[in-house]
């Protein structure tokens, strides 16, 4: 417009004089091209418009309504676990949890609000953000940061429901422990799931913050103990605050009840029986005596009865109010080590040499294999000498020397003895290659050297050395096959490792005749019964049959006289403890070199482990209402096996039977 | 010709019936519609805000509106030519008020925007878009006949000092607004096609650079924040739950209105705070939820009716300064309508601008209805037996 100067046709312009203001023709295009696009803003705003609201209203409407709906799981109440006789081991409690949800927090001052959050509940602030952390992946489920909540802080935080956006509190269920400690590693603990356990469970309908069984009973059954959750919807606002009832779309259904195979009479005697061990130990100087297992099962079918480990804990510790001090001997490495790994089920998970307890794996296979006849005399030295460089083996009794048979040297554990089995196992072997391999052959028949496939799971494999595993786990000349190896195996020494629960599968085998027992803790599943009806039973977990093992029927017949032997005769190592006995006991001690990491020891400390491990009745018969049971007992550094673990055992058998033994006798065991 | 002086007073009595008569009835009746329509949409959009008094904001608003009327009518009062004169005087005003903005601002959520007054809050950035435009126009206008590239750019570079304190405010919404206003005002009064064109290429190198690739040699100019809602509502479905979760809400609450709207009560968007900020910035989508495309189109009928008889103010200004003064008032109206409006149905960048005569906000409210005001007198003043030159 300002452009060109105006016509000035008639005079020269005077600067003097303002030109007068003219709307030009400019302006108008530019007044006229603002006009449109004036225009176009107004037509993307209204067709933008008819779009979200008539085009996709109703999806939008229905984005809007599904916003304020939330759907929250019901807990369902978890399963009782019962012992074999109904009595209730692990049941419930009603309790509060505060639980977070993540998608609800607020985008600014989270820090604060978690700070009050773990002032109020008495939660250190770095685990409440370590659990947020851990669980980023999955926003929408709801974090539960602590059961078990008291009273008070359950006001404090309803009454301040606004200062608190994305926290709940909810009731939940809390495991309660009719029998405080008592057998602690079978049951196991419920924890909130993880987020590895989560993604390996997430098809089995688990979610996040979902409970699961983390160990024992708990973790094995975790399926029929859950139960079904149900669901709820209730309206919320932004901020997570309910607007309506909690309005219940599906009730969750109760868990089923497992029914174990445990006696908690004889778990408990089991459990008293081992502390009674390690402190009869330390009274018999083995200061370092610290802990231990026992097993009792039945040897027709496996079914344990009691199943012992020491040290223990209370499951409750992982319950609500957990405190961290008492959790440490569970989680922290070094805590654990010092308080000797109280969560360790030992009779599974127990590895220990198994000592002279295991001459009977010895004898059986070699009598199987034809290099030893029962009633062949062999020469009970205190010393013998095998190998190219004639190298020693001492007898634990350094007194002894006169002819045995298998019987007696069974009874009076005499090590020369299986010394020169083993050491026919080698020379045989040195021909024919196999017969090095033979003995251990027999131990996995036995059992040895694998899982059973114990239905709570938690086993340990053990060790059976044989010449492969030597080539395979050791350098330069300690790959070599030695005489000492079978030598030293023959008596349960050097690289066997064996649990507790291994041994007493191994004693059922001698008990019942030659079959080999699958042990089982649970026994069914049951829906509990309405007002005191009878439990209605779901599914049953019927005993796998026991596995005939083919071995020489006379053979296994004379080794149980030598156990039997080693029970009652004047010589036997544990006459002493089970001679007065009234029900006819037959087992055999065992007394296991092993290298510990004691505190106050050097490198390479042995201490001895103390075992027992035998049946009763000898027959297998019942004894007044009362079957037949097998009972192995391990005393970690607990010295011999008759100080020790034998009358542990003994106690065992006094309360499965109800009588008592009589006076005891003077106790001369390896 | 001697009563053509407007400064002329002899006949007050007879000259404030004139006056009347050549106001813009139809500008007067839509911003009255606007403010009353204003009113009872913010009455339903905040009735569960405050617990136990739902009028607690539309009652403060209405104050705010009693406040603009009077801003309005004393603007109306004022003839343009004397902002013109006082050019340096509101110029300068407008700095210190930036100024003080950052002296005795207290932070809210990140920004200093606000000086507290009393119980009231003022807002000197809102105001500050009506004294920029005055005397901006001042300066152009008083150089219109030779708008070379030397004024140009000295109108940009004074442009410049508001436009980066509001920026440091931070508030990068209403500094955008200044931009539009400077544009329009740079537009009307007539600078040429080729300055036009070079200020675009520099502004859109600019944002390039400060979206892209300063950020990339690693210098931040915008706050994470800013970066993200601009560029966020280009793919709001990228982060519902985290930086876009405004958009989606807003986008959700404007769908859901549907033809006819969920009422006050029914509409859960903003009833149970899914929409934050729903009285300010997403003012819109709350009443687009709750009267639905009939009540969301008549607000924007409103505001199209208020753009037309502004852009026609242009046309009917007595001088360069008012037509210029008119065209950033509504520029930046426009402006304000589309990114805000835009924004709350994801088709403008998120930026914290009021939504004009709706938006719970006192400065805004005042500070808009001066400026209807200020359009009104340079329409009375116009030359409006002229029409149609």
């Amino acid at each position: 417009m300002a452009k060109g100067r105006p016509s000035d046709r008639f005079l020269p312009p005077d600067p003097r004089v303002t030109e007068p203001y003219r709307f030009t023709p400019q302006l108008a295009l530019r007044v006229g091209m603002l006009g449109a696009v004036a225009l176009a803003v107004f037509a993307v705003l209204f067709l933008r418009l008819w779009a979200l609201q008539v085009l996709s209203g109703d999806k939008y409407l229905n984005a809007a309504q599904e916003n304020q709906v939330r759907t929250v799981r019901i807990e369902a109440p978890r399963g009782t676990i019962l012992d074999r006789n109904g009595n209730v081991l692990v049941s419930n409690v009603p309790g509060t949890a505060v639980r977070i949800w993540k998608s609800d927090l607020p985008s600014e001052g989270r820090y604060a609000m978690f700070k009050r959050l773990s002032k109020v509940l008495r939660v250190p602030l770095p685990r409440l953000t370590r659990a947020l952390e851990d669980s980023k992946d999955d926003p929408l489920s709801p974090i539960t940061i602590k059961t078990a909540v008291h009273e008070d802080q359950v006001m404090y935080l309803t009454e301040r429901v606004a200062e608190f956006p994305g926290v709940q509190i909810v009731g939940t269920y809390l495991r309660d422990y009719e029998h405080r400690a008592l057998a602690a590693q079978i049951l196991g603990y419920v924890g909130e799931i993880s987020p590895q356990e989560l993604a390996a469970r997430k098809r089995d309908g688990y979610r996040g913050g979902d409970k699961l069984g983390k160990s024992g009973v708990e973790r094995a059954f975790d399926v029929y103990l859950r139960g079904t959750p149900g669901a709820a919807q209730v309206r919320v606002d932004s901020v997570g605050r309910p607007q309506s009832e909690y309005e219940t779309k599906e009730y969750p259904t109760y868990g089923s009840s497992v029914r174990l195979t445990i006696d908690v009479g004889l778990q408990q005697a089991a459990e008293q029986a081992l502390a009674f061990g390690i402190r009869t130990a330390r009274d018999h100087e083995s200061y370092n005596a610290n802990g231990g297992a026992i097993v009792a099962l039945d040897p027709r079918d496996g079914a344990i009865l009691a199943l012992a480990s020491n040290p223990t804990y209370k499951p409750s510790v992982y319950v609500g109010r957990a405190d961290p001090k008492k959790l440490e001997p569970l989680v922290d490495d070094k805590v654990a080590k010092e308080r000797n790994y109280p969560g360790i089920n030992r009779a599974l998970a127990g590895q220990y040499p198994p000592g002279s307890v295991f001459k009977p794996v010895t004898a059986l296979a070699a009598i199987s294999d034809g290099l030893l006849s029962p009633y062949q005399s062999i020469q009970c030295t205190p010393t013998a000498y095998y190998g190219e460089d004639r190298f020693q083996f001492n007898n634990w009794n350094p007194y002894t020397n006169q002819p045995m048979t298998l019987p007696t040297a069974l009874a009076q554990s005499c090590d020369t003895y299986f010394y020169e089995v083993g050491n026919r196992y080698y020379e045989r072997g040195e021909i024919e290659r196999a017969y090095w391999t033979r003995m251990q052959d027999w131990a996995r028949k036995f059992g040895f050297g694998r899982i059973s496939g114990l239905d709570i799971g938690g086993e340990t494999a053990g060790l059976v050395p044989t010449p492969a595993w030597r080539r395979k786990t050791y350098e330069g000349i300690d790959r070599a096959w030695n005489p000492g190896d079978l030598i030293q195996l023959a008596i349960g020494q050097k690289d066997v490792t064996v649990s507790p629960l291994q041994m007493a599968r191994f004693y059922a085998l001698l008990a019942n005749g030659g079959k080999l027992v699958t042990p089982y803790l649970v026994s069914a599943v049951e829906q509990p019964g309405n007002d005191g009806s009878p439990p209605i039973t779901k599914r049953t977990f019927p005993p796998a049959r026991p596995e005939p093992v083919d071995v020489d029927a006379a053979g296994l017949s004379v080794i149980r006289d030598g156990l039997y032997a080693a029970t009652h005769d004047a010589y036997g190592t544990s006459s002493g403890v089970f001679g007065s006995f009234p029900v006819p006991v037959a087992g055999k001690t065992g007394t296991a070199e092993k290298v510990v990491d004691l505190p106050g020891y050097g490198p390479g400390h042995l201490e001895d482990q103390s075992w027992w491990c035998g049946w009763g009745p000898f027959d297998v018969s019942t004894y007044g209402d009362r079957g037949p049971i097998v009972v192995c007992a391990v005393i970690e550094n607990g010295g011999h096996g008759g100080t020790a673990a034998a009358p542990a055992a003994l106690k065992v058998f006094e309360r499965w039977f109800g009588v008592k033994a009589g006076i005891q006798g003077l106790v001369a065991s390896d | 010709m001697l009563d053509v002086s407007s400064r002329s007073a002899p006949s007050q009595g007879i000259d404030v019936l004139a006056f009347v008569r050549r106001l813009d009835w139809l500008l007067v009746g839509a911003v009255a519609a606007l403010v009353a329509y204003g009113l009872w949409a913010v009455a339903g959009i905040t009735r569960y805000d405050v617990e136990g008094d739902g009028s607690y904001y539309v009652i403060r608003q209405a104050i705010a509106v009693g406040l603009g009327a009077v801003a309005l009518l004393v603007a109306l009062a004022v003839d343009p030519d004397r902002y013109r004169r006082a050019q340096r005087v509101i110029f300068g005003s407008t700095i210190v008020l930036m100024v003080l903005v950052f002296l005795l601002a207290q932070e809210t959520r990140g920004s200093k925007r606000w000086i507290d007054i009393g119980p009231f809050q003022f807002q000197p950035s809102e105001f500050g878009k009506l004294l920029f435009v005055l005397a901006l126009a001042g300066f152009l206008a008083d150089r219109a006949r030779r708008l070379d590239a030397g004024v140009v750019l000295q109108a940009v570079g004074l442009a410049l000092i508001p436009i980066l304190l509001v920026f440091k405010q931070p508030d990068l919404g209403t500094s955008l607004v200044y931009s539009a206003a400077l544009a329009a005002c740079l537009f009307v009064a007539g600078a040429r096609w080729t300055h036009l064109l070079a200020l675009a290429a520099t502004a859109v190198t600019v944002i390039v650079s400060v979206v892209w690739l300063l950020p990339n040699v690693g210098v931040e100019v915008l706050e994470p924040y800013q970066k993200e809602r601009l560029t966020g509502f280009a793919n709001p479905d990228r982060d519902p739950g985290g930086t876009t979760y405004n958009v989606t809400q807003s986008i959700t609450a404007v769908g859901s209105g549907g033809l006819d709207g969920r009422g006050v009560a029914g509409a859960t968007q903003t009833r149970l705070d899914y929409l934050p900020e729903h009285a300010t910035d997403f003012v819109f989508a709350s009443l687009a939820e709750q009267r639905g495309f009939f009540g969301a189109a008549l607000l924007l009928g409103l505001y199209l009716l208020v753009v037309w008889r502004g852009l026609r103010i242009i046309t009917v200004a007595r001088d360069a300064y008012g037509a210029i003064v008119a065209g950033g008032i509504v520029l930046a109206f426009l402006f304000q309508i589309f990114v805000n409006v835009g924004m709350t149905m994801g088709i403008a960048p998120v930026t914290g601008i009021p939504l004009p005569f709706v938006t719970v906000g006192g400065s805004s409210m005042v500070a808009n209805l001066a400026a209807i005001g200020v359009l009104l007198s340079i329409h009375a003043r116009g030359n409006l037996g002229r029409r149609r030159d």
